[in-house]
């Protein structure tokens, strides 16, 4: 699976460690920002138009709080991104609204969560089914 | 102030403890349903309360499903909305102060009920702290989406949806 992270100054110690992490679980890992980009929006929309364009199956966003991250990304169109901060919203993310990205608050989350929530994230698959009703009804947004 | 409120039916119970709660405060509550625990779409309800804060009918928006992301993506994905999915009391006062979210989304199935009256109290009451920087941001976030006019106060808009639904389309 390929995973696009990217994030701005307040996210980038924890973009590196969770960088790390998943190239030890094998995964392949495009990098989007070696060096922090200008702010969250800017890391947000590169992990969207990778998602978005099919260069990476899912992406995960850094900032400060994820809010942020999260909050821009979402309005791109077509684009589902889950602010998360524990771990059953981010399986049932994947399982209930194929999220294309989580955002992670560095300031809010630690190491060992973020590696337990990108665990989650990352090891269940959308279920479909009822949910895609709900998800047509989100593509049909701006 | 007014307070658009919207939930899916996972947590129609939560989101009468919330309303009750907002009320308290001496605000006053526009609740856009769902009214009961009977099936139906996050979105729905979303655009509902976008539209109330977009159109200045409410100052603000609370919106709940069981995660709370679908409900505050649809929210979101509304020219005039930000909106903000937080899990803890921090996050809510940065969204406020920071960014001027105009809508707060949490997991109604889980986040606890003190910490959601918590979360929305300090929601309500933090007020925006404009600095060039943060200004910047929130126009570099509201610049990303382009507008769907369809889709604001159109009672019709899901209606193709909703005909494939009870068709039976959309099935496990």
């Amino acid at each position: 699976m390929k995973i696009a992270l990217a994030s701005d100054k307040g996210g980038f110690d924890l973009k590196e460690y969770i960088k790390s992490y998943l190239k030890g679980k094998d995964y392949d890992v495009i990098d989007l920002t070696e060096e922090p980009a200008a702010d969250f929006v800017d890391s947000s929309v590169a992990v969207s138009r990778a998602v978005l364009d099919g260069k990476a199956d899912r992406g995960i966003m850094f900032d400060e709080f994820g809010a942020g991250s999260a909050m821009a990304s979402n309005k791109i169109h077509g684009m589902v991104t889950a602010n998360v901060a524990e771990e059953n919203t981010s399986h049932m993310t994947t399982q209930h609204n194929g999220a294309k990205a989580i955002a992670i608050g560095a300031g809010i989350v630690g190491p060992k969560k973020a590696e337990s929530l990108v665990d989650e994230y990352l090891g269940v698959n959308y279920a479909g089914g009822r949910h895609q009703i709900r998800l047509d009804m989100l593509e049909k947004l701006s | 102030m007014i307070i658009a409120l919207g939930n899916d039916h996972i947590v129609t119970g939560t989101k009468i403890q919330i309303s009750d709660f907002i009320k308290s405060l001496g605000h006053e509550v526009i609740d856009v349903g769902t009214y009961d625990n009977t099936r139906t779409h996050y979105p729905i309800y979303g655009l509902k309360v976008a539209d109330l804060v977009r159109d200045g009918k409410a100052d603000l928006g609370v919106v709940l499903c069981g995660t709370g992301v679908g409900i505050s993506t649809a929210a979101d994905k509304n020219t005039g909305i930000r909106a903000a999915l937080v899990n803890d009391v921090t996050t809510a006062k940065y969204a406020k102060e920071e960014l001027n979210a105009n809508v707060i989304g949490f997991g109604g199935a889980v986040v606890g009920e003190h910490l959601a009256e918590e979360i929305v109290n300090t929601f309500l009451k933090t007020e925006y702290k404009e600095t060039p920087e943060n200004k910047k941001l929130i126009e570099k976030i509201d610049n990303l989406e382009k507008d769907n006019p369809a889709q604001h106060d159109n009672p019709h808009f899901y209606d193709d949806e909703m005909k494939l639904w009870n068709e039976g389309y959309y099935h496990d």
